[in-house]
């Protein structure tokens, strides 16, 4: 034990040097695993602390309609029986907001909360200057968010339209409990005393606003209430939820995003996992003499295989621990990145312990799993070859290395499915990564194939260039995998995104609406359309379409039976409320698939429905379906079932379409797509006119819309290009590895054709073109992935058409080939600098 | 003692068999000074490697002290030779990450000896290289590298020395010197000696010669006196 501790130390001091890449590498990909872990776990961490706060309260019950008796007597039996302590009303409304000031013509959408006096029940508001108490909102005041003020150009004590109500602006808000973390929101928040909502005119009818009580219970009882509220809940259009459930869908959620997201980390490991297998090769190569000679003073091959198993086991270790310190050094950036979302919620960022003993571990099974297979080699050196040098090779089968392969390669499912918390998605990403591997590694060796005739090139260097990607002992094709990898990831991210934006600015195209008018009551609908005529010049006039706010609660059906809404809920997406409408006739943008459209003058309440609802319930034509439609229950006959090109939502997309008649006497809002006008600022004036005439009219700008996507987009194209970079980086690392590994072998050759004549130009200019053509090869490589890839995922994924983006193509080739050039050329500068007589004696 | 019966090599090269070593019958005593000599080709090295259980012989057996090596394991043979036998290479053989010092460490330290720091420091200092203890095989002179050796060679005090052309790749001042230091070895310590040579003054002083010719043991060598 002792010998193989000291010899291994000892061997430590000369191949540091030559490993260190490798070993960066595994650095790198721990790094990623703890740093990923780490950061998920403060914010679960932090959330844990606030779960009561994120809803204000103990248990949130909402609803889309005012509540009715019976939920409030239901609230007022749980009072009488102790398990509600306090309740406190709340209403969120999306509405327009403008100052108050005549001369502006700003406008914005905003999420207006209104709260009474006891708000918040737990989390605590925090405003910019000074502290929040609801003495602040009372008679006509308000809190906004910071951006507001900069949108509309206000400040502190300036008035705000609300509605029909002018409000002050009386402060600031920092951070607001209760604000759902990451979720799209319309708007900035807005916050009012619950007592000022009906003045504002807003709650009329169609308005979109929740309605919320805020319930507070003395803890030992309170999950008892949840369970009751549930019950009593059940069939009504009413969502009661416990912040213990918050917790545990957050949680959950948290921990398949750590367990995804450490993947990444594990792909980066893997990759540097290869690169210590292939300097491993090399590495035992090498070292033949040594080993013979241990052997032939007494080493048994199983004690000298420890010796660089715990060299492997030591720098594996090192860069283990080198992973976790750059981790450190991430996380603790990490709170000056996250900038304005920190406001939401207060998050300690640390390493975490568990993240880092996980990513230790895993690094160094990483570099131990991939170096067993390469050290096996030892033992079948031969301590005669030091007599002669014909080592005659043992024929046959090894059976101990292949056993030991398999048992490496269940080790590594076993490693992946750990990572990922599910053995499915362990097997699903080893899969995957053979596949990629073997991919690269087929395309790699057909265009090294390719290029073969090159080999009679009448350059010199051309052809030495093209004859070292094929020599012995090449790392042609490691480069490739771990270069052509990383390629691949930036390349296809990059053509999935400009695929995306170009889908969006074709749906944005020429002819289609970019502006919505929404809640628009039947009294207004002519005036609104006149001004939105007006308004947007010579284009069409805005059609308002009728549209209803409608749940399923029953399905009786050949296929499909939910009795009630109780049963309907626990079909989830069928039971959220749909916007529906009714007209006689087909738009251009539908077409019937089953069934037959409506005849003029035909009896009876009839239905069609979107193809899409069909993917997940069997209904079909025939069916019956029963409604709610403000709180009348309408049963209609499914007449047919239409397919609609979304693409193309000039009259919108309904899942739902009746037939005309149905809610005849119903009270019903319009909404009206239409096409703005070009120039920012007519788009400001149509808002300001709409919304100073129309006040409970809200514009939905398409445009914002599409900026905030955009923004989504870019910014998910910004963190796996980082992932991709790190994956090119690492590739790097491997290239810099495999060179400086095999560099001994440059030397000699390049001492023998210096002898030869060769000046350092020329050798310049070979070494420039082998790691050009092995970066174009590389970068070949991850182009046709990244196609395959972003065709696959733009179809099949985003159902969105495809199209090749060759300039992104042809440039990641080239940049490819580039960059392994310079990296390769600047790693073997050695080779340039050697005088040729001194390596020559040395061999 | 070391018995030789019938030990034969015989390799694959290039698809067809070829007898290194034919079938030879020989014994050393203990303590016994053998030189084998014989131009390049004759088997000399080979039949040295088969002594030291570096390699198995195609045929026959092999007995030192009573153990026939050709029987026993991979394990086994390293064992053996770190116990028993010292070897010195024409071509030195240092591992070259570790210093002058350690490399004599080794032996010593797979067999797991107790102070083997202290007993290096001695060989070396035996073989005149104190002052060069910690320096690399690279930063050695050849005659230096070659002292090296002898002193790892002698790390656990084996009862057979085998040493294959140890001068054959030195200068004749400093082949003399590393000759003397081993003659010095053998008279000191009475270990049987196997020297393979091409030189004939060294053959000379040895107790018996060995002579091999394309594999075969032949009496009288060509042009002996």
């Amino acid at each position: 034990m002792r010998f193989i501790a000291v010899m291994a130390a000892r061997e430590m001091r000369a191949s540091w040097r030559r490993l260190i890449f490798f070993f960066v590498c595994i650095a790198v990909g721990v790094g990623a695993i703890v740093a990923l872990r780490s950061v998920i776990q403060s914010v679960r961490g932090a959330l844990a602390r606030e779960t009561r706060a994120l809803i204000a309260s103990d248990v949130l019950v909402s609803s889309n309609s005012p509540f009715a008796q019976p939920v409030r007597d239901v609230i007022a039996a749980e009072q009488a029986a102790g398990r509600v302590a306090e309740v406190s009303e709340a209403t969120e409304i999306a509405t327009m907001v403008r100052p108050a000031a005549r001369a502006t013509t700003a406008t914005k959408m905003v999420e207006l909360r209104a709260v009474q006096p006891s708000f918040p029940y737990y989390g605590t508001l925090t405003l910019r200057e000074g502290t929040y108490s609801h003495a602040l909102l009372a008679g006509r005041g308000t809190l906004v968010r910071p951006e507001l003020l900069a949108q509309l150009n206000l400040k502190v004590g300036d008035a705000l339209l609300i509605g029909k109500e002018t409000f002050q602006i009386r402060g600031v808000i920092a951070n607001e409990p209760g604000r759902s973390l990451g979720a799209f929101s319309l708007g900035p928040r807005v916050l009012i005393d619950h007592a000022d909502v009906p003045a504002t005119g807003l709650l009329g009818f169609g308005s979109r606003a929740n309605f919320q009580l805020l319930l507070k219970g003395p803890p030992a009882t309170i999950r008892d209430l949840g369970a009751n509220l549930q019950t009593a809940f059940a069939n009504q259009f009413v969502r009661s939820r416990g912040y213990w459930q918050n917790q545990d869908r957050i949680g959950e959620n948290l921990s398949r995003a750590e367990n995804y997201l450490s993947l990444v980390g594990l792909v980066i490991l893997i990759l540097g996992g290869i690169g210590v297998s292939s300097v491993t090769r090399v590495f035992v190569e090498q070292k033949i003499r040594s080993i013979a000679i241990l052997k032939c003073v007494g080493g048994t091959s199983s004690r000298v295989l420890a010796v660089y198993l715990a060299q492997v086991v030591l720098l594996g270790l090192a860069g283990s621990v080198l992973g976790v310190m750059l981790a450190a050094v991430v996380v603790a950036a990490v709170p000056s990145f996250v900038g304005a979302a920190a406001d939401m919620l207060q998050v300690d960022y640390g390493l975490s312990a568990s993240a880092a003993w996980q990513g230790m571990a895993v690094g160094l099974l990483v570099s131990v799993l991939f170096s067993v297979v390469p050290l096996l080699e030892v033992r079948k050196v031969k301590p005669s070859l030091l007599l002669r040098n014909d080592a005659t090779r043992t024929g046959g089968i090894d059976w101990v290395k292949w056993g030991v392969a398999a048992g490496v390669g269940a080790a590594l499912v076993g490693v992946a499915a750990w990572q990922a918390g599910s053995l499915r998605v362990g097997l699903l990403l080893s899969g995957g990564f053979v596949a990629t591997a073997v991919v690269l590694h087929v395309c790699g060796l057909a265009l090294v194939w390719a290029i073969q005739p090159l080999r009679y090139a009448r350059s010199f260097a051309l052809r030495q260039a093209v004859l070292h990607m094929v020599r012995p002992g090449n790392q042609t094709r490691v480069i490739l995998l771990a270069v052509g990898l990383g390629a691949f990831f930036i390349l296809g991210v990059r053509a999935l995104q400009a695929n995306l934006l170009r889908d969006f600015a074709v749906q944005a195209g020429p002819n289609a609406p970019d502006m919505f008018l929404v809640d628009i009551q039947p009294g207004q609908r002519d005036q609104v359309a006149a001004v939105a005529d007006q308004a947007n010049g010579d284009r069409p006039a805005p059609q308002p379409i009728p549209v209803l706010r409608a749940r399923v609660v029953a399905v009786k059906g050949a296929n499909v039976a939910l009795e009630n809404y109780e049963q309907v809920r626990g079909r989830s997406g069928l039971s959220r409320e749909f916007t529906v409408t009714y007209r006689e006739n087909r738009e251009a943008n539908e077409q019937v698939i089953a069934g037959q459209w409506w005849q003029p003058g035909s009896k009876g309440v009839e239905v069609s429905i979107e193809e899409g609802l069909l993917q997940r319930w069997p209904i079909g034509v025939g069916d019956e379906m029963t409604f709610d439609v403000l709180g009348r229950q309408i049963t209609a006959r499914v007449a047919s079932i239409r397919r609609v090109e979304w693409e193309d939502f000039r009259a919108g997309g309904f899942m739902f379409v009746f037939k005309p008649g149905a809610f005849d006497g119903a009270p019903h809002t319009y909404i009206a797509p239409l096409r703005g006008p070009a120039d920012t600022e007519a788009r400001a004036r149509l808002q300001a006119s709409l919304v100073s005439q129309f006040p409970n009219v809200s514009v939905i700008d398409l445009r914002e819309i599409l900026q905030t996507i955009q923004g989504i987009v870019n910014n998910v194209t910004l963190a796996v290009t980082v992932v991709g970079s790190l994956v090119l980086f690492s590739g790097a690392l491997i290239l810099v590895g495999a060179v400086s590994m095999t560099k001994f072998r440059r030397v000699y050759e390049s001492a023998i054709l210096k002898t030869l004549g060769a000046n350092r130009r020329l050798i310049t200019t070979m070494l420039l073109l082998e790691y050009g053509v092995l970066g174009a090869v590389a970068g070949t490589v991850g182009a046709l992935g990244s196609i395959a890839l972003s065709w696959a995922v733009a179809r099949f994924a985003l159902e969105l058409p495809w199209q090749a983006t060759p300039y992104l193509t042809l440039a990641g080739i080239v940049g490819t080939a580039v960059f392994v050039a310079a990296v390769g050329v600047t790693a073997s500068l050695d080779v340039l600098r050697h005088k040729p007589l001194a390596t020559l004696r040395a061999e | 003692m070391i018995e030789l019966r019938g030990v034969s090599k015989t390799v694959d090269s290039g698809g067809h068999p070829l007898t290194i070593l034919h079938p030879l019958d020989y014994s050393i005593a203990s303590g016994e000074f053998v030189a084998i000599v014989g131009p390049s080709g004759s088997g000399k090295s080979t039949l040295l490697g088969l002594l030291a259980g570096l390699d198995a012989p195609t045929s026959g057996s092999i007995t030192i002290d009573g153990v026939d090596i050709t029987r026993l394991g991979e394990d086994a043979l390293a064992a053996l030779r770190g116990l028993k036998i010292g070897f010195v290479f024409q071509f030195f053989h240092l591992v070259p990450s570790l210093t002058a010092i350690e490399n004599v460490q080794v032996p010593m330290e797979i067999a797991g000896r107790r102070g083997a720091v202290a007993r290096a420091k001695e060989l070396i200092e035996e073989v005149g290289l104190t002052d060069r203890a910690h320096h690399y095989p690279s930063q050695l002179s050849g005659g230096e590298q070659q002292r090296v050796a002898i002193a790892r060679a002698l790390a656990n005090d084996p009862a057979i020395v085998l040493a294959d052309e140890p001068t054959g790749n030195l200068d004749s001042t400093t082949g003399r010197h590393i000759m003397e230091m081993l003659l010095a070895v053998r008279r000191i310590r009475r270990s049987t000696m196997v020297l393979v040579t091409h030189d004939a003054d060294l053959a000379a002083l040895a107790d018996s010669r060995l002579v091999l010719r394309d594999g075969r043991r032949v009496e009288t060598p060509v042009g002996a006196r």
